[in-house]
């Protein structure tokens, strides 16, 4: 190859694949699917990968939506209409660190204010998941038992 | 007797023989075609985008460094397409636009333009960008949090990660196999072992990398992690493992043979390849990151100056 052909294959190349590149990462843009496949938990004692899709598949735990998101609802609920369930992530209601709010303010979307007990706090995110996880792990006797941190702290 | 000739030098004008920077760069690119295919046909359209741009931004790093520099320009010889491509190999399908423009920068600019181009760096300078990226954003590198939202019918964890941190008992769903047809998590192009030591076997045969360099740094993987599997079954995975996950393969092929940070003698291209296996075993034993392989070809392209002054000595030199 000469020197100029040399050249024109490395400008061809350039232009090509900019314009792919770029087409490919404006059409295509990272997209989170509707059910979550897997989540990764991020907290001071090492990141936990929670696999959701394990957890919901038949191949796996089989649970159910409500069995988690102990909010869980149909239709109507919170204006969405169909059979479509609403389900909230954790994060939504259980805070990272208490404030001096009692409640988030989430919990107004069902809930009227003189509903709520004053003094009954949100439990917090981490004790959520931990009250959570090792609840259903060491009732079922499945998966991690142990009370050893880094069966899901492990990243 | 007298007459038996053992070489015959004719005078001038020569004909050259053909081979150039480009044929080599264009024919490294080809032999790493296989493993980025799959790769793309893994994580879809996201990864092409990927490899596309790296490609791309990495020609016109250079052509601006050219320009800048007032020097001539040499994006002709395929080599900043070739760093593009090996750059993009390593990341993974979901990294940002940025973070391909800023690695892309780093290896051209910093890791060979600074040096005086090509044949002056004397690090890999794919890895120089590698590396400062991953130092500064890690988590971008972490391919079971930026790989959450895919699922390809196979353990969607990161061997490497999942052995570093529950030992033999977190990898018992791979198998050799597996690892060797792709079924793991990774970089775009580092997953498809096969593909990888098919284009590495081409590239020792047409003579493009040395097999002393590429062989001796699988041989010091493959025995550091047998004497810590031997040492400790339960918490070190075995030789095989290290083998076909993480960037071993690529690394062996495509980034430690690379010219001009690797020794041109054979024995310190054994040196240097079996201190890089060495090296990556025990960054990921019992270092701190999860895979050794990018910080441990770029520990021993530091040694290669060393390692270089072993050599035969001038014929007829006294003293």
């Amino acid at each position: 190859m000469t020197p100029q052909k040399e050249l024109k294959l490395a400008y061809s190349l350039a232009v090509a694949l900019l314009i792919v590149g770029v087409l490919s990462f404006a059409a295509f843009p990272a997209k989170t699917p509707d059910e979550p496949i897997r989540i990764m938990y991020k907290s001071v004692a090492g990141k936990v990968l929670f696999d959701h899709k394990t957890h919901r598949a038949d191949s796996g735990y089989s649970l159910a939506c409500e069995d988690c998101h102990h909010h869980f609802e149909f239709e109507g609920s919170s204006g969405i209409d169909g059979e479509e369930p609403v389900v909230q992530a954790c994060a939504v209601c259980h805070p990272f660190k208490p404030k001096e709010q009692a409640y988030p303010e989430s919990c107004m979307e069902c809930h009227d204010e003189e509903d709520l007990d004053e003094d009954v706090e949100v439990t917090k995110r981490t004790d959520a998941f931990h009250d959570q996880c090792e609840g259903c792990h060491q009732e079922t006797e499945i998966g991690p038992v142990e009370e050893r941190c880094n069966w899901c702290h492990v990243m | 007797m007298l007459n038996h000739n053992k070489l015959i030098v004719s005078h001038a004008p020569f004909w050259h023989n053909g081979s150039s920077i480009s044929v080599r760069s264009y024919h490294t690119m080809i032999a790493a075609l296989p493993a980025v295919l799959i790769g793309i046909f893994q994580y879809g359209p996201r990864a092409l985008g990927v490899v596309s741009l790296s490609i791309s931004l990495a020609i016109i790093w250079e052509l601006a460094i050219n320009k800048v520099t007032r020097r001539t320009v040499s994006i002709g010889d395929g080599n900043a397409a070739l760093i593009g491509l090996l750059f993009a190999m390593l990341l993974p399908a979901t990294s940002p636009w940025w973070l391909v423009a800023t690695g892309t920068f780093v290896a051209v600019v910093i890791g060979k333009h600074i040096y005086g181009g090509i044949g002056g760096n004397p690090f890999n300078p794919v890895l120089i960008g590698f590396a400062i990226l991953m130092v500064a954003w890690r988590d971008f590198f972490d391919f079971n949090e930026v790989l959450v939202n895919y699922d390809l019918g196979f353990a969607m964890v990161y061997p490497l990660a999942a052995a570093k941190h529950l030992g033999t008992a977190g990898i018992e769903s791979f198998s050799t196999a597996g690892l060797l047809l792709g079924q793991q998590t990774g970089g775009i192009g580092s997953n498809f072992g096969l593909g990888l030591i098919l284009g590495g076997m081409y590239l020792i045969a047409r003579g493009f990398i040395r097999w002393e360099i590429s062989l001796s740094f699988l041989a010091g993987v493959f025995i550091t992690a047998l004497l810590f599997h031997i040492n400790n079954s339960e918490l070190y995975a075995g030789p095989f493992f290290h083998l076909f996950t993480g960037y071993t393969l690529i690394g062996a092929f495509f980034l430690a043979p690379e010219d001009s940070s690797s020794p041109v003698n054979f024995i310190p291209m054994l040196i240097f390849g079996v201190g890089a296996g060495i090296m990556t075993v025990l960054i990921r034993n019992i270092g701190s990151f999860v895979d050794g392989v990018p910080f441990a070809i770029l520990l021993m392209n530091l040694v290669n100056p060393i390692c270089d002054k072993i050599r035969p000595k001038a014929l007829g030199k006294v003293g």
